[in-house]
């Protein structure tokens, strides 16, 4: 009976792990294609590639001004990442130890800008950025990006400000400190793990998201990672050996990071969601 | 004094109010504003009453889109709630392999709307793309079919990519909701001899109740306001086939430079979003509250 109930436990991990290896199958296909030249693709359109042939990414590296772009996600994801933790926390703060009706009002302003879809604010930031100067900066992307994350950065900080024991602040506040250092010396120091789950999102969000840097950028020089792809790629009307190098230099970076933080990253998407 | 100084602390949240203002009041009041005018993007806007609204309400194509919109929707909402509560009620059974392959059902989730567009779109693609010549090279020849060129099978293939993307996302939530579940619960019913389906059927669905809430909620308001995958693979085709509200917004913007009539078309999208959200929140919360 246990044996038969061992058994039966193996047969289905098995099915399972066959399922869930048939879902990553358009992965593992992204990965070989983009080894295989024009002429291989036309031949054997499924199968394993001859040879491991880099023509293909020597190519998109040159034309995809890949490193440049690479910088850029960067630089903007970084900028992104102090703001919104900075001004995230800060307004937690306050959020999270006191409830009356102004906390309840902002409260709804936050849930406002979580469920606010980007389309319904692009055309009016398209219009403002165009006349005060910030289409086409750094500067535009990282403020429309931060705001984009704050009002989840918000929650995430409110949760998490309230399991820290409000004895510690109170400790400081005999000791007649101001607010404003109670929460950098005693609060911020222990953000740092939410911090750091919230930086893995800002991350995802921001290497990812193409629809702001495609509406608010022209200058190639200031392309994201995403925007060069799809402007690489969309030029050569879907060339597979064009497609598949792009489409895996695209996503590398970011699921490198994610076979390394899964767990933080999962975890913290299930609390977000779940709080 | 007192009051003052118990609300002096909120000054600590004038950034983010700035940066929310700036960023979605003001753009929401200016959409709003903007949505009765004929505003072209340059030059000065002209008041034209209600004509956007009327001409979105007694056109066709954009009756289409909603029901477009709409539909895709249910599809993907649907599908993906399924699909992610089968593997989450596996894998809450097999323990060794959990982990695994909950980061694996992730990892679609990781790649952005772009990759994920292009990849499927080759995949989907009458001549040598993967799956018309997967399914040739099993002997299933007569089941080849241009998969995004057909206004038939178009939404239902770009839905599938969609869904393919966010299953790890369902996958895991239900996994944390399984979590929840006490252990003492399941034991009796074990004791009981409850066979693994009713089990799943009356204990588990029940308790995941708010499982269900949070991943329908977030599947509808982010499928609702779907936009990049239909624009990467379809563009809309063919024959209006794909064609999202959202994708009528980009395409009345940058494509015509029509802003005031984009941005009515923005507000009915925004009312759209908040209104299903809530309708939904409510019968799933008071579902919750009934078992």
């Amino acid at each position: 009976m246990r044996l038969r109930h061992r058994i039966s436990g193996w047969l289905l991990s098995a099915m399972v792990l066959i399922m869930v290896a048939f879902i990553l199958l358009p992965v593992f296909y992204m990965i070989i294609m983009s080894f295989k030249s024009g002429a291989e693709i036309a031949q054997n359109p499924v199968g394993l590639p001859e040879s491991l042939n880099f023509d293909n990414y020597r190519n998109a590296l040159s034309k995809m001004n890949y490193t440049r772009s690479v910088l850029n996600s960067v630089g903007i994801t970084l900028s992104v990442t102090v703001l919104v933790s900075f001004i995230g926390s800060l307004a937690a703060y306050p959020l999270a130890r006191h409830t009356n009706p102004l906390a309840r009002a902002l409260v709804l302003l936050m849930a406002l800008g979580l469920s606010t879809p980007n389309f319904v604010t692009i055309t009016p930031i398209y219009v403002i950025f165009r006349d005060i100067g910030l289409l086409d900066t750094y500067l535009g992307l990282i403020l429309a990006f931060t705001a984009l994350n704050l009002p989840l950065a918000v929650f995430f900080y409110t949760g998490f400000i309230r399991g820290i024991p409000i004895e510690l602040e109170e400790a400081a506040r005999l000791d007649n400190c101001s607010e404003f250092r109670i929460f950098w010396h005693v609060i911020r120091p222990l953000l740092g793990p939410a911090t750091a789950t919230l930086s893995l999102f800002v991350m995802l969000m921001v290497w990812n998201d193409f629809t702001y840097p495609l509406l608010l950028l022209t200058d190639e020089s200031k392309f994201t990672v995403m925007i060069s792809v799809y402007r690489f790629v969309g030029n050569h009307n879907l060339s597979p050996s064009d497609l598949f190098p792009a489409a895996v230099l695209g996503s590398l970076p970011l699921l490198v990071l994610f076979l390394f933080f899964q767990r933080r990253i999962v975890s913290g998407v299930t609390a977000g969601a779940v709080k | 004094m007192r009051t003052l100084r118990r609300y002096r602390i909120f000054l600590f949240t004038l950034p983010a109010i700035l940066v929310i203002g700036m960023f979605f009041v003001y753009p929401i009041l200016l959409s709003l504003r903007l949505s009765f005018t004929d505003f072209t993007g340059v030059g000065i806007a002209s008041d034209v009453g209600w004509k956007n609204y009327e001409r979105i309400f007694t056109r066709s194509r954009y009756l289409d889109a909603f029901k477009v919109t709409i539909f895709f929707t249910v599809i993907v909402v649907f599908i993906q709630t399924i699909i992610g509560l089968f593997f989450a009620a596996l894998l809450h059974r097999l323990p060794a392999v959990r982990n695994l392959c909950r980061a694996a059902l992730f990892t679609p989730a990781m790649m952005s709307f772009v990759i994920v567009g292009y990849v499927w779109q080759f995949i989907y693609s009458p001549f040598n793309g993967g799956l018309n010549a997967a399914l040739a090279s099993i002997g299933l020849d007569g089941l080849q079919h241009n998969w995004l060129g057909d206004p038939n099978t178009a939404l239902f293939a770009v839905a599938f990519a969609h869904i393919w993307m966010f299953i790890g996302y369902t996958t895991a939530i239900f996994l944390a909701g399984y979590a929840n579940i006490p252990s003492e619960i399941e034991e009796a019913s074990k004791l009981e001899g409850a066979s693994n389906w009713q089990r799943f059927r009356h204990i588990e669905v029940p308790l995941l109740a708010s499982s269900f809430t949070i991943n329908i909620t977030l599947s509808t308001i982010g499928t609702l306001k779907t936009f990049e995958l239909p624009f990467i693979m379809t563009r809309g085709g063919p024959d209006g086939a794909t064609r999202t509200l959202s994708l009528h917004i980009i395409d009345s913007l940058f494509g015509k430079y029509k802003f005031g009539f984009a941005s009515a078309l923005s507000i009915i999208m925004l009312i759209l979003v908040v209104l299903v959200a809530f309708l939904q929140n409510r019968y799933l919360r008071s579902r919750e509250e009934n078992t």
